[in-house]
């Protein structure tokens, strides 16, 4: 290979990095000073502001697509439906912990938050859920009935399901999936084929096993009847524990520090090891 | 809505919850006066006191996941890999946060927690490490060459950016990063080196010639493999290694001006036309 096809290729290798390089590009907006502050094809002051709700303006950030109204109204009761001021839900303790050691708010929220990106709870069960629910429509569009979908999650025959989106760990049941009805019904949606078949698995887990759907049911199937994606989803709520860590947070750092929940050391179960001298360290080496 | 959907009953689910939260780490032993305050603590069997006496900080960081002290041998390989983790440097997303962080006057101890999450990537970060121990420990029975190629005949190259062809292995910047393969080389050589670094060092030689090679999560995962700790511990202990580095990084730029850093004009803050396009 002559040198300046080395070169050339060379330079090919680093094009990707290079075009980027000291720039950064944007296809969602920016402020541009003394101009405008761009979204989405959207001034910001002259569009937005005082014309669309901050959840209208999450969606936009989230997905570039601005949605109606209604729907931003429905979002915001799903924020108030997953933030309760209960100290005992893990993230909103976590809030009353970093309260009670006077961390910043922005930390123990941010804390709070964070915890949720977990399978058990809060934000990442939308992602399973959402999969689930979109697959179980495309097996009922096969011909398989809701009866054949739960059956299909069962590890082995005759064994209870394991649903995301159904069933809950503390408790049996869930009022949100009521509560959330209702708004819905009160803005004019109309039920669509994720959120009906979910009914329809919900019916069926009832008789059966005794379990309900839950929020991450009932969101899910909403939001996949508007077509968001998976991904549109898990963003859309992810801080939608915020208020309830705030609750939490307020009241724990209103009181004294180290107040909040204390334990004696008695009250932790400790079952390791029972004491034992420390070796020195092998090699005869140093610490 | 059915009849049954209107009203569910919520109740308490019959799961027995413990009274006492447990743990096999930490025994804490109360004064005679006061059950709050710790008179002794112990680290799985070991006291404090006489860690700090006859221990360095990888011992006890060791014991605290692994429940046993380490050998002379896994402690050098411990250590030295906190070494070649300490800092990710100046370029990395993790440490740039950490420097937004500080040269946007954050709070000092806000600055550690915002660096960490970035940390906690997929690429490149604490997740990657825990992807790579898990594929380590799934392929460390397989041929390291043959798992090469059967990869690299089945996986699609992406049309732009890196290559992570399995966790912690891939190119970087379209090249093979050198460090983290002269670190391997040298983890490698090291008493305590066990199977998967072996392992790692067969793949990455069989990926050489198609310009991919170890990552530093792949190095990272590679020892603690070695070292028997779980997948699980990887992602936070590759976070705890490149945390003084990141912190460092920040705090040097919390005494600075906000113009130590660049904001971008306009000529090299690009707007797509259609953000700018007004929509009616």
């Amino acid at each position: 290979m002559s040198s300046m096809n080395k070169r050339a290729t060379a330079e090919n290798r680093f094009d990707f990095w290079e075009k980027r390089r000291g720039r950064i590009f944007s296809r969602r907006g920016g402020w541009i000073i003394g101009e405008a502050i761009y979204n989405c094809g959207y001034s910001m002051m002259d569009d937005l502001v005082g014309k669309a709700s901050f959840f209208q303006v999450l969606v936009l950030n989230v997905t570039g697509r601005l949605p109606e109204r209604r729907l931003a109204d429905w979002l915001e009761a799903v924020y108030i439906c997953m933030s309760w001021p209960d100290a005992r839900i893990w993230c909103n303790q976590i809030g009353s912990l970093a309260g009670t050691m006077r961390a910043s708010c922005v930390a123990a929220v941010c804390a709070g938050v964070q915890a949720t990106d977990s399978p058990l709870y809060g934000v990442a069960p939308l992602r399973a859920g959402t999969h689930f629910i979109v697959e179980a429509l495309a097996l009922k569009k096969q011909g398989l009935t809701a009866e054949d979908i739960v059956e299909r999650q069962c590890r082995r025959p005759g064994s209870k399901p394991t649903i995301v989106g159904y069933a809950r760990p503390v408790a049996t049941g869930d009022e949100r999936v009521v509560a959330l009805e209702r708004v819905t019904a009160e803005l004019g949606y109309e039920r669509g084929e994720h959120l009906s078949l979910a009914f329809d698995i919900d019916a069926v887990l009832h008789e059966r096993y005794g379990e309900r759907m839950n929020i991450v049911g009932y969101v899910t199937g909403f939001m996949s009847d508007l077509g968001f994606s998976v991904e549109e989803i898990c963003r859309i709520f992810t801080t939608v524990v915020n208020s309830g860590v705030h609750a939490c947070y307020a009241e724990a750092a209103e009181q004294p520090p180290e107040s909040f929940f204390p334990l004696r050391c008695e009250d932790i179960d400790y079952q390791g090891h029972p004491p034992r001298p420390v070796p020195d360290p092998d090699r005869g080496k140093e610490p | 809505m059915t009849d049954k959907t209107k009203a569910p009953k919520v109740e308490r689910r019959q799961v027995k919850y413990a009274s006492r939260t447990p743990t096999r780490i930490w025994q804490e032993e109360p004064t005679a006066d006061n059950p709050y305050l710790p008179a002794r603590c112990r680290c799985h069997g070991y006291d404090l006191f006489e860690l700090m006496a006859k221990r360095r900080f990888a011992d006890v960081l060791f014991l605290l996941f692994n429940g046993e002290l380490p050998t002379a041998d896994q402690a050098d390989l411990l250590e030295a890999l906190m070494i070649a983790c300490i800092n990710p440097g100046p370029r990395h997303p993790a440490t740039r946060a950490a420097m937004n962080a500080g040269v946007g006057k954050t709070y000092a101890v806000h600055i550690l927690p915002i660096a960490l999450s970035v940390m906690g990537g997929q690429h490149l970060g604490g997740g990657e490490v825990e992807e790579t121990m898990r594929f380590l420990r799934r392929s460390l029975r397989r041929d390291a060459a043959a798992c090469a190629q059967e990869l690299l005949a089945e996986a699609k190259r992406p049309a732009e950016g890196d290559w992570h062809i399995a966790p912690g292995f891939g190119s970087r910047f379209g090249g093979i990063d050198p460090l983290p393969n002269q670190m391997a080389g040298l983890f490698h050589q090291q008493p305590a080196s066990g199977a998967a670094l072996a392992w790692g060092a067969a793949f990455a030689e069989a990926l050489a010639p198609h310009n991919l090679g170890w990552l530093l999560p792949g190095v990272a995962a590679a020892v603690l493999c070695d070292l028997g700790f779980h997948p699980r511990a990887g992602s936070g202990l590759f976070q705890i290694f490149t945390a003084p580095g990141l912190l460092a990084h920040g705090l040097e730029l919390a005494n600075k001006p906000i113009t130590a850093m660049p904001f971008l004009d306009k000529e090299h803050y690009v707007i797509d036309e259609q953000a700018r396009n007004r929509r009616k």
